[in-house]
């Protein structure tokens, strides 16, 4: 119990320093938080940009002489009632942008993960198990090739080919405009489709990292002295490798998988950005180029919760599923 | 360095990395652009006037990679934009590897207090979104006119975190060792202890993990300048990429293809080399992990 308590203060302390951080660096960025809703405003209106710019500052409550210092007071209380902020850009809470998009992104990353993960460890396995083999050298040297490709350039590599070129996946959003959301199948189709893009561009890097990650681990409990021992018992190679191998080398990666899925909550931006798809992603995008400050800040707290949360849930998971490891 | 010195250094560390095949192809991919963007950007001229006469040809003995919308030979602006590449890549991993290092050994050897601020500090890196962070840093600087050693900081603060959790993991291992404590009991020098006994075991593992950085400094300069969000030489790769995207619109035509395809070659194939290299020198001084011989 006081393991638990001594880990909650210690990552408190870190997301408040995290957080503090990230307004400081947020609110120093060139630009004019009121800007962007100036901008909608004078549009809609017919208006001056500077008369405009005056309603919008008052619209969002900002008043151009507060210090930060102020500005930091009020945010940080208003994180305590679990408010987020304000968008100025999106003129709503920073909690109804979330609320909107963070199914989305969750939507997409599980998925993701699920496919990374289970194909990953099947093809590590078999590379680490058919060690030698054309096999093998297929799986690492595919596997490192992929992970020499930065993700972002992947995502426009998959929109060219499959949304561009072949026309088989939709160009963006997360389901089509003239479709009303409902559960029947052809909603549901449509969603996984325009899903797919993300996914596969989110899935692909992470699975070359399982595979070999797998393969590693694999190799190593070979060379355990339990397997030869289980070997000279006379048990089946199936039972061997099911049972004794797999199992042994999987573990480490199912306490990693909290931490990579926290991880690809940050990794998202730029995927989400260049297929259009609406999740936090995609607003945090849109929030760096309009500099709309409360909904940035908001959106990379939601992220540090998260990871913090992953972390968080990994040490347990880790000691719940290898009984070697007893929390100190 | 004594000459027995560098001789054991050179049968140590250098020699195994031509016997391994994948550690050799590694290094020969990195020299070969290394030669690039030094003897090569010295040889090949590079001539950035328009030529409409000749915009988007296909790659010939002229224009090995082909030409751009404005009619500007590719291969040209690869081989000068890889020395703006190579030398941001390099700067950025070795500024990571070395606040890493630093930040990991104090916090592997420092204990009680001191030791869990540095605790939290690298906590604190590693629960912030690296690329997301290094976007909003990039702006706030986008104004100034920064030169590569800043912008290789810029990324290398949001490249170290990891880098120094696992060092730190290895020295408190380390820590525990006997003749540490025999250095402590003959009272010697904390410097001694802290270079001679704990970081010299650690250089094959800083030497990786220096070869790995290059991965991540490549994707996150190359991501910076493709965003626009850094001013630089307007040949470095990243560059060239959201021209061959967004202004020559490969994207939509089929005609900038060849554009596109080798920007994205060059940039997959330099980080292949960093990875192949990492991968050889890991199962050289790591038997356990290798895989086929």
């Amino acid at each position: 119990m006081n393991y638990v308590i001594n880990r909650v203060i210690y990552l408190l302390a870190v997301f408040v320093i995290a957080v503090s951080g990230i307004f400081v660096l947020v609110n120093n960025m060139p630009g004019d938080p009121a800007y962007g809703l100036a901008v909608s405003i004078a549009q809609q209106r017919n208006m001056q940009i500077e008369q405009a710019l005056e309603i919008a500052r008052s619209m969002m409550g900002i008043d151009p002489d507060e210090s930060l210092l102020t500005r930091y007071g009020k945010f940080m209380s208003n994180l305590l009632k679990g408010n987020l902020g304000y968008s100025a850009f999106y003129n709503t809470s920073v909690n109804d942008i979330i609320s909107k998009s963070l199914p989305w992104t969750i939507f997409v990353i599980s998925l993701a993960t699920l496919l990374s993960f289970v194909v990953g460890i099947f093809l590590g396995a078999l590379a680490a198990q058919k060690r030698g083999t054309v096999i093998e050298w297929i799986i690492s040297t595919v596997s490192s090739i992929i992970q020499a490709i930065p993700p972002f350039i992947l995502a426009v590599l998959i929109l060219f080919v499959f949304s561009v070129t072949l026309r088989l996946l939709p160009l963006g959003g997360a389901y089509p405009v003239d479709v009303e959301p409902s559960f029947s199948f052809e909603f549901i189709y449509k969603m996984f489709l325009h899903a797919l893009g993300p996914m596969l561009a989110t899935a692909i890097p992470q699975m070359a990292s399982w595979t070999l990650a797998m393969r590693g681990n694999t190799s190593q409990v070979m060379e355990e002295d339990f397997i030869r021992f289980a070997e000279i018992r006379g048990l089946r190679d199936s039972v061997i490798a099911k049972k004794y191998i797999r199992n042994n080398a999987v573990l480490p990666l199912v306490a990693s998988l909290a931490i990579g899925v926290g991880y690809m909550l940050g990794g998202h931006t730029l995927v989400e950005s260049i297929f259009n798809y609406p999740g936090i992603g995609f607003y945090f995008g849109k929030a760096i180029a309009v500099r709309d400050f409360g909904l940035l800040t908001g959106l990379f707290t939601l992220i540090v919760i998260g990871v913090i949360a992953a972390t968080f849930i990994a040490d347990f998971v880790y000691s719940l599923i290898d009984p070697r490891v007893k929390l100190k | 360095m004594t000459k027995e010195s560098l001789t054991n250094f050179y049968h140590d560390y250098i020699h195994p990395l031509f016997r391994n095949k994948k550690s050799l192809i590694g290094l020969i991919i990195l020299l070969m652009y290394i030669l690039m963007a030094t003897v090569g950007a010295s040889v090949v001229p590079l001539n950035m006037n328009s030529n409409f006469a000749e915009r988007y040809q296909k790659p010939s003995l002229k224009h090995p990679f082909g030409t751009d919308y404005f009619g500007v030979d590719i291969f040209q602006q690869i081989v000068h934009g890889s020395r703006a590449v190579i030398s941001l890549t390099l700067l950025a991993s070795f500024l990571a590897v070395l606040i890493g290092t630093i930040v990991g050994v104090a916090r592997g050897y420092l204990e009680g207090i001191a030791g869990k601020i540095i605790d939290v500090i690298i906590m604190v890196f590693l629960v912030i979104p690296s690329f997301p962070a290094l976007l909003i840093l990039s702006a706030i600087f986008m104004d100034k006119d920064l030169n590569v050693l800043q912008i290789a900081l810029l990324v290398a603060i949001w490249l170290w975190a990891p880098l120094a959790k696992q060092i730190s993991a290895q020295v408190l291992s380390i820590k525990t060792r006997d003749f540490i404590e025999a250095s402590k009991i003959l009272n010697m020098p904390l410097r001694y202890i802290l270079f001679n006994d704990i970081v010299k075991l650690l250089i094959p593992y800083i030497f990786i993990n220096f070869v790995m950085q290059i991965k991540g400094a490549m994707e996150f300069s190359v991501g910076l300048m493709f965003l626009g969000l850094a001013k630089f030489d307007p040949t470095h790769w990243g560059i060239m990429l959201n021209y061959a995207l967004y202004q020559a619109g490969a994207l939509y035509t089929t005609q900038g293809f060849h554009y596109l395809f080798f920007v994205i070659l060059n940039i997959v194939l330099l980080i292949y080399g960093g990875i192949l290299l990492s991968q050889g020198i890991e199962e050289i001084f790591n038997p356990r992990v290798r895989g086929n011989e």
